[in-house]
C-alpha cells in the first residue's frame, strides 16, 4: 500500500541511531581520556546525527499513525481510522512502546543541543558520553525491548484505538510532553555531575554550567504535575485533581529531590559546602524518575495507569540499579574530591535554611516512596495484603508542608554565614503579624481546624516575607537612584531575574497551598436528583436539568444533559456534562462539565444512566471552593521559572552576539 | 423532551438504542438516586474492591456506585461512620481501608516516615555542630587575617552595607 | 567499608523486593478473604424463573441450615470466565447431588436479568441460582470480582475462597477437604 516501509524505516532509524549512540558514547569517552579533540569533535557532531536519526523514527511513526498504517504493530495495537488527527498524533505516547520513543527522541534532542552549545570545558566531553549512555540505554529498549515498530505479516483493517480515558481532553497532549522533557532536562545536570566526578573537579562548575536546564527541567516537571492535575480533573469525573495513585507518586518524587537540589547546588555555589551530597541528590532524582517507570511499567504496584507486563519494567529495574551502583561507585571513587571540608558560622543562616529545606524535601520523599511500596513490603514479609491510600498520604505529608511554608518564609530573609540578630528579629515580627492577621482573619471568616488556620496564616507570613524581601532590595536603591518605587521594582526585576523568579515561585506555591486547602477542606460532594424542567437547589445555585442530548463525534458518541446553572434567577451557564461512549470498545467515560469562577467551582457528572424516557437525571455535583487557584499557582510558578530561565535584554543581545565557534580544548 | 422536533426524536432514539445496548454490555449502572455528602466524605476512605487503587468515591464502576447507595441506605438508617467504615473493614478486611489502621505491622508506615524526619534533623544538626567548630577552628588559626579583615571592612562598611540582605555575608563589623 | 555494606544491604533488599513483587504476579490478584473461619453473612435473594418449580420464588441460605457442605458460587452475564465454569459447576453439583449444596449467585450484573436467564439455560444449571441485583450479597461475602467460589463447611463456617474460575480437580480437591 505503502511506496515506503514505514516500518522498516523505523526500525532501521533506531537501529541507526543506537549504533550511532554507542559510537558517540565510545569515541567520546577516548576523546575524553587522551584529550584527542577530533574525536570529541567527531562525538559532538554524532550527537546531532544521532538526534536525526530518532527524529526519522518518529517521524516515520507519526506518518504510520497519520495513513493508519495497520503493518506497523504500534499502529495496529493503539490506533484506529476513525480517530480524529490529533488523537492519532498524541497515540505516539498513548501506550508504552511509543511514550519511550518519544523519550528517547527527546533525549537525543538534548544532547544535540547540548552537544552544539555548550561552551567547551574538561566536563563538556564526559557529560556527552554520559548522555549517550542514557541514549543507548534508552534506544536499546526501543529497538530490542519494545520495539513499535514491529512489522505485522497480516496486518489487520483497522485497530482498537487508544485508551478513551486518554483521548477524552486535549491536555493528553501536553502532559506526558511536560513529564518527559521535566525527566530529560533533569539527566543533563546529572550527567554533568558524572562528569565532574570523573574529571575529579567536583566543584561548582558543573552546576554553573546545568544551571538553566536544571531549573527548565523542574519547571517542566512542576508544570507536567499541574497539567496532570487538570486532566484528571477535567476527565475523571470525582472532581479532584490528585489521589496518590503510584503513578502520581512518582512523578511526585524525583519533583520533591529536585527541588532539594534546587536549593542545595546554592549552598555548594556560595559556600563549597555539600558537594557529595548535591551530586547524590542528583542521581536521587534522574534514579527516581527511571525507579518510576519501573514501578509504573511492571505491575509491582497496584496503579490506576499500571501497563502491561512484558520485559520493560525489569530492564528499567536493571537500568535503574545500574546508575544508582554506578554513580555510587564513582562517588566512592572520587571521596577524597567530594569530601566535605565544610564549616558553618551559623545555624541561622541562609544555609543552615537549605539544610532544613534538604531534611524535609528528603523526609516526604522518603514517606511517598514508603507509602508507595508499604504494600509489596507487607505482602512480601508476611503474605497479607494491605492498602496504603490518600488519606495516609494527606495526613503524614500536611506537617511536612505546613514546616516547608514556615520555612520558606523565614529562609530568604536569612543572609548567608550569619544572620545579624536585630533585623532577623524585626522581619520575624513583621511576619508573625502577617501570620495572625491572616489567620484571625480566616478564623472570623468561620474556618475551623489547625491545619487550615496554619495554612492560611503561613500563607499571610510568606506574602509577608515576600514583601520584605522585595522592600529590603527595592527601597534602598530608589532611594539611591532617586527614582520611583515602581520603576525601580520594575528595573530590579529585570535586573535580578533569579530572584525575582525565585520569589515569583515562592508567591505561586503560596497561592497552590491556599487552593488545595479551600478545594480539598471546604468542598461539597453529593449526588442530586435532577427532575427535568425543575430547579433543585445546591449551595448558592439552583440547577435545572433543560434536556437530554445525544451527539455523534468522530470516533465516539455522547449522551448527556444540558444542566441550567441558575443563581438569583438567572441562568449564569448551560453545562452540558455527558457520557462519551467509544465505538471501538463501547467503553463509557464520564465527561464532567465545569462552571468555573474565582471563587469556586461547579462541578457537574452524569453518574447513572442518560435514559430518554426518564423524567429526571442522577448528578453528581461538586463545589470545590478555589481549586482554580490550583491551576493558577501552576501558572505563576512556570511564570517565575521562566522569568528566571530568560536573560535580561541586553544580556540576551550579548549571547546572541558571543561567537558561538571552536575554542581549543582544555 | 416535549420540546424536540420529531425528525431529530428519531435520530436520537436510534442514537440511544444502540448506545444502551453497548452500556448494558459494558457498565451496569447502578441504582440511581440521591447521595448525601457524607457518602463520598466515606468513599474517600474505601478502596473499590474491583478496581485498581481508586476509592469508592472516585470509582465509576458498578460495585462503587452499589457501595455508595448502600452507604447512603446505612446513613440513612442512622449509623455512624465509624460503624459503617466497620461494616466493610468486617466483610473486606484492612485490605479496604485506604487510611491504614494504627496497629500491627501498619503501624510501621506511620512510624517510619516520622523516625526519618528525626533522623534527618538530627544528622543535621550533628553536621551543623561539626562544621562550626571547624569555623570556629579555621577562625583561631588566622587570627591576625581576622583582624585586618574586620579592619578593612570597618572602613569600607558602611557605604555598601544592608543593599539587600542577601548578599551580605560580613559578620557585624566593630565599630572603631 | 561500612558504607559499602550499608549500600550493598540496602541494594539486596530493594532488589529482593523487587524481584518479589515481580515474581509474585499481579498486586490485585486473589486477595484473601476475610471471612475464612467465620460463617457467612444469611441471604435472602430471587431465583432465576427456571428454579421456581423446585425451590420457590426465593431462596434464603443460612450458614449451617443445609446441613452439608456448601460451594457458593458469585458470576455474572458479563465475565467471560464465568462462562469457561460453569460446565465443571453443573458437572460437579450432579456429582455432589445430596452430599454437597450448590448455590450460583448473579452479581454485580444489575438489571441483566434476561442475560442471566440465558446463563442458566446455555449451561443448563440444575443447582438454584438467584439473582443478587444491588449487589449486597456479593457486599456482605467481600467480593473482590467474578468469578469467586465460597466453600463453606457443614456448620456454616467458611473454610476458603477461590477467585477465578475453577475446573473439576480444583472443585474436587477443596470438596475433599470440606468432607473431611
Amino acid at each position: 500500500m505503502n511506496l515506503i516501509d514505514l516500518g522498516t524505516l523505523g526500525s532501521a532509524a533506531s537501529a541507526l541511531a543506537l549504533a550511532l549512540a554507542l559510537y558517540a558514547m565510545i569515541a567520546g569517552a577516548i576523546g575524553a581520556v587522551r584529550r584527542d579533540a577530533r574525536l570529541q569533535t567527531s562525538a559532538r557532531l554524532t550527537a546531532v546525527a544521532v538526534f536525526l536519526a530518532t527524529s526519522i523514527a518518529i517521524v516515520a511513526m507519526v506518518a504510520a499513525l497519520l495513513t493508519d498504517d495497520f503493518s506497523v504493530k504500534y499502529v495496529a495495537e493503539h490506533s484506529r481510522i476513525a480517530s480524529p488527527t490529533w488523537v492519532k498524533v498524541v497515540t505516539l505516547w498513548a501506550a508504552l512502546e511509543g511514550s519511550i520513543l518519544l523519550w528517547a527522541w527527546l533525549l537525543t534532542a538534548y544532547t544535540a543541543v547540548l552537544a552544539t552549545t555548550t561552551p567547551n570545558t574538561v566536563l563538556r566531553p564526559w557529560a556527552l558520553a554520559i548522555m549517550q549512555f542514557v541514549s543507548v540505554f534508552f534506544l536499546l529498549v526501543v529497538v530490542v525491548v519494545a520495539n513499535p515498530f514491529v512489522v505485522l505479516a497480516n496486518p489487520p483493517l483497522d485497530g482498537p484505538g487508544a485508551n478513551p480515558l486518554l483521548q477524552n481532553h486535549w491536555m493528553m497532549a501536553v502532559h506526558p510532553m511536560l513529564m518527559y522533557l521535566g525527566f530529560v532536562g533533569l539527566t543533563i545536570p546529572f550527567a554533568f555531575a558524572m562528569a565532574a566526578l570523573i574529571t575529579r573537579r567536583p566543584g561548582t562548575e558543573w552546576m554553573a554550567q546545568t544551571r538553566r536546564w536544571t531549573l527548565a527541567g523542574w519547571g517542566f516537571l512542576t508544570a507536567a504535575i499541574v497539567a496532570g492535575g487538570w486532566w484528571s480533573y477535567e476527565v475523571l469525573g470525582w472532581g479532584g485533581y490528585w489521589a496518590w495513585d503510584p503513578v502520581e507518586n512518582v512523578s511526585f518524587m524525583p519533583w520533591l529531590t529536585a527541588t532539594a537540589f534546587l536549593h542545595s547546588v546554592q549552598v555548594q555555589e556560595r559556600r563549597r559546602m555539600l558537594k557529595s551530597w548535591n551530586v547524590l541528590l542528583i542521581v536521587l532524582t534522574f534514579a527516581l524518575s527511571i525507579l518510576g517507570t519501573f514501578l509504573t511499567r511492571s505491575g509491582v504496584v497496584s496503579s490506576v495507569h499500571a501497563f502491561g507486563d512484558g520485559p520493560v519494567g525489569p530492564v528499567f529495574l536493571g537500568f535503574f540499579f545500574v546508575i544508582t551502583l554506578g554513580s555510587l561507585g564513582l562517588v566512592a571513587w572520587r571521596w577524597d574530591q567530594v569530601r566535605d571540608r565544610a564549616e558553618l558560622d551559623a545555624a541561622v543562616s541562609r544555609e543552615g535554611a537549605f539544610l532544613g529545606v534538604n531534611v524535609l524535601f528528603l523526609a516526604m520523599t522518603f514517606a511517598v516512596l514508603l507509602g508507595t511500596l508499604f504494600p509489596l513490603i507487607v505482602e512480601a514479609i508476611n503474605g497479607s495484603r494491605v492498602t496504603v491510600g490518600a488519606p495516609f498520604f494527606d495526613q503524614i505529608s500536611l506537617p511536612l508542608w505546613m514546616l516547608v511554608l514556615w520555612l520558606m518564609g523565614v529562609g530568604p530573609l536569612l543572609p548567608w554565614r550569619r544572620a545579624e540578630g536585630q533585623s532577623l528579629r524585626r522581619n520575624l515580627a513583621a511576619m508573625s503579624v502577617g501570620f495572625a492577621v491572616a489567620a484571625v482573619a480566616a478564623f472570623t471568616f468561620g474556618m475551623r481546624g489547625i491545619y487550615p488556620l496554619l495554612t492560611v496564616g503561613l500563607a499571610g507570613w510568606n506574602v509577608v516575607s515576600i514583601g520584605l524581601l522585595l522592600a529590603g532590595a527595592v527601597v534602598p536603591r530608589a532611594r539611591l537612584a532617586r527614582r520611583g518605587l515602581a520603576a525601580t521594582t520594575l528595573r530590579y526585576a529585570n535586573e535580578q531575574r533569579r530572584k525575582v523568579g525565585s520569589m515569583v515561585v515562592h508567591l505561586g506555591v503560596v497561592v497552590m497551598a491556599l487552593g488545595i486547602l479551600a478545594s480539598s477542606a471546604y468542598r461539597t460532594d453529593v449526588q442530586l436528583r435532577l427532575p427535568y424542567g425543575e430547579r433543585v437547589a445546591f449551595a448558592s445555585y439552583e440547577l435545572e436539568a433543560l434536556r437530554p442530548f445525544a451527539e455523534q463525534d468522530l470516533g465516539r458518541t455522547s449522551v448527556g444533559v444540558e444542566v441550567g446553572v441558575i443563581q438569583d434567577g438567572r441562568q449564569l451557564e448551560v453545562l452540558r456534562p455527558r457520557i462519551n461512549v467509544f465505538a471501538q470498545n463501547s467503553m463509557a467515560v464520564a465527561t464532567p462539565a465545569v462552571h468555573y469562577t474565582a471563587a469556586h467551582d461547579l462541578y457537574l457528572s452524569v453518574a447513572g444512566a442518560v435514559d430518554p424516557n426518564a423524567d429526571a437525571v442522577i448528578m453528581r455535583v461538586v463545589q470545590s471552593p478555589g481549586i482554580i487557584w490550583v491551576w493558577i499557582a501552576g501558572a505563576i510558578m512556570a511564570l517565575g521559572t521562566v522569568w528566571a530561565l530568560t536573560p535580561m535584554a541586553s544580556r540576551r543581545k550579548a549571547l546572541a552576539e558571543a561567537p558561538l565557534g571552536e575554542r581549543s580544548p582544555a | 423532551m416535549t420540546r424536540l422536533l420529531p425528525l431529530r426524536r428519531i435520530a436520537l432514539a436510534a442514537t440511544w438504542l444502540v448506545l444502551l445496548a453497548g452500556l448494558v454490555g459494558s457498565t451496569a449502572w447502578a441504582q440511581q438516586r440521591a447521595l448525601d455528602a457524607e457518602v463520598f466524605a466515606i468513599g474517600d476512605e474505601l478502596r473499590c474492591p474491583t478496581c485498581v487503587s481508586e476509592s469508592v468515591a472516585e470509582s465509576n464502576s458498578a460495585i462503587a456506585r452499589e457501595m455508595r447507595v448502600l452507604i447512603q441506605d446505612q446513613l440513612d438508617q442512622g449509623r455512624t461512620r465509624a460503624e459503617i467504615l466497620a461494616f466493610f473493614q468486617e466483610r473486606y478486611g484492612d485490605w479496604i481501608l485506604l487510611n491504614p489502621p494504627r496497629t500491627g505491622v501498619m503501624l510501621l508506615v506511620w512510624l517510619l516516615p516520622v523516625a526519618a524526619l528525626l533522623v534527618g534533623a538530627a544528622v543535621m544538626l550533628v553536621l551543623i555542630r561539626r562544621w562550626r567548630r571547624a569555623a570556629d577552628l579555621v577562625v583561631d588559626v588566622a587570627d591576625d587575617d581576622r583582624e585586618r579583615v574586620r579592619a578593612a571592612l570597618a572602613a569600607s562598611g558602611a557605604a555598601s552595607g544592608a543593599a539587600h540582605a542577601g548578599s551580605d555575608a560580613s559578620a557585624p563589623a566593630p565599630r572603631p | 567499608m561500612k558504607r559499602v555494606a550499608i549500600v550493598a544491604v540496602v541494594t539486596a533488599a530493594l532488589g529482593g523486593l523487587f524481584l518479589f513483587g515481580l515474581l509474585r504476579g499481579s498486586p490485585d490478584r486473589d486477595i484473601p478473604s476475610n471471612l475464612i473461619g467465620r460463617p457467612f453473612e444469611a441471604f435472602e435473594l430471587p431465583l432465576h424463573a427456571r428454579y421456581a418449580p423446585e425451590f420457590g420464588p426465593t431462596l434464603a441460605v443460612a450458614p449451617g441450615e443445609a446441613g452439608v457442605p456448601m460451594v457458593i458460587n458469585f458470576w455474572a452475564s458479563w465475565c467471560g470466565p464465568c462462562y469457561q465454569e460453569a460446565p465443571f459447576l453443573e458437572d460437579a453439583a450432579r456429582r455432589y447431588e445430596g452430599e454437597v449444596a450448590f448455590v450460583g449467585i448473579q452479581t454485580q450484573d444489575r438489571g441483566a436479568l434476561a442475560a442471566g436467564r440465558a446463563f442458566v439455560d446455555q449451561f443448563d444449571l440444575s443447582f438454584p441460582n438467584a439473582i443478587d441485583d444491588d449487589s449486597r450479597t456479593s457486599i456482605a461475602f467481600g467480593l473482590f470480582g467474578v468469578p469467586e467460589t465460597f466453600f463453606v463447611h457443614a456448620d456454616g463456617t467458611v473454610a476458603y475462597k477461590h477467585a477465578g474460575p475453577v475446573d473439576g480437580a480444583l472443585l474436587d480437591a477443596r470438596i475433599a477437604e470440606l468432607r473431611r
